[in-house]
């Protein structure tokens, strides 16, 4: 088994970390493009009794 | 009024008439329908192309026309593509999927892919540096995992982009 295995990340995160460094790794007339999709953002806000619970949360 | 009627339905019905659907792009003997995309770009969309190199972690193979279905999970590295006339592209792969089918079609899904001409080689090692020292300063395991992995992809792009 790999070691990222052993540690309990799974190819998903194998994948993005690895996305990550390729457009690091870009020239930089590509680059900037590329970095932008380095980020994505989700807005969580929990929902109890039908009424949102707690105010929205940024997750990473 | 019945007869006007009928008249329209029939002009309609003639509109109607089905043909045959345009004939696919034939695919010749020898060749197969290389599928390439990232979710940056669509290198190749169903064309035929004589032979694929792919890294996976099953280890690296060539994909020649009639090979056994496959599935592989990518290993960043370069696809190496020999187009049907004889040119090779190289594209470098970050993640992803192979899917070799029963009609020798093959689809390369990738999260990010870039050709090896746009790897600039001294960012690279500057990601690979980077990596190293996050490697050695990492407090947990997960983060050292982490590290683990952007050294081996960053020693992966310096190696295709020289």
């Amino acid at each position: 088994m790999s070691a990222w295995r052993q540690a309990g990340l799974n190819y998903i995160n194998y994948s993005s970390v690895a996305a990550q460094i390729l457009r690091r790794s870009l020239k930089p007339e590509f680059r900037a493009d590329a970095l932008k999709r380095d980020a994505s953002h989700v807005r969580i806000t929990p929902w109890a009794d039908g009424k949102p619970a707690a105010k929205a949360q940024q997750a990473k | 009024m019945a007869l006007a009627f009928r008249n329209t339905l029939r002009a309609a019905r003639s509109l109607m008439v089905r043909g045959y659907a345009e004939a696919a792009p034939a695919i010749k003997e020898g060749e197969m329908a290389l599928t390439l995309a990232a979710g940056n770009k669509v290198f190749y969309n169903k064309v035929a192309v004589k032979q694929i190199d792919v890294p996976s972690f099953s280890g690296a193979f060539g994909i020649l026309p009639k090979h056994v279905p496959t599935l592989a999970v990518l290993k960043p590295g370069v696809v190496t593509v020999y187009e049907s006339d004889g040119k090779q592209a190289k594209i470098f792969v970050s993640s992803g999927t192979i899917t070799v089918n029963e009609d020798s079609s093959v689809q390369v899904l990738a999260e990010e892919a870039h050709p090896v001409e746009s790897l600039d080689r001294s960012a690279a090692q500057e990601a690979l540096s980077k990596a190293q020292s996050e490697y050695n300063s990492a407090g947990n395991e997960k983060a050292k995992a982490e590290a683990a992995i952007a050294v081996e992809v960053a020693e992966e792009i310096v190696k295709a982009a020289s």
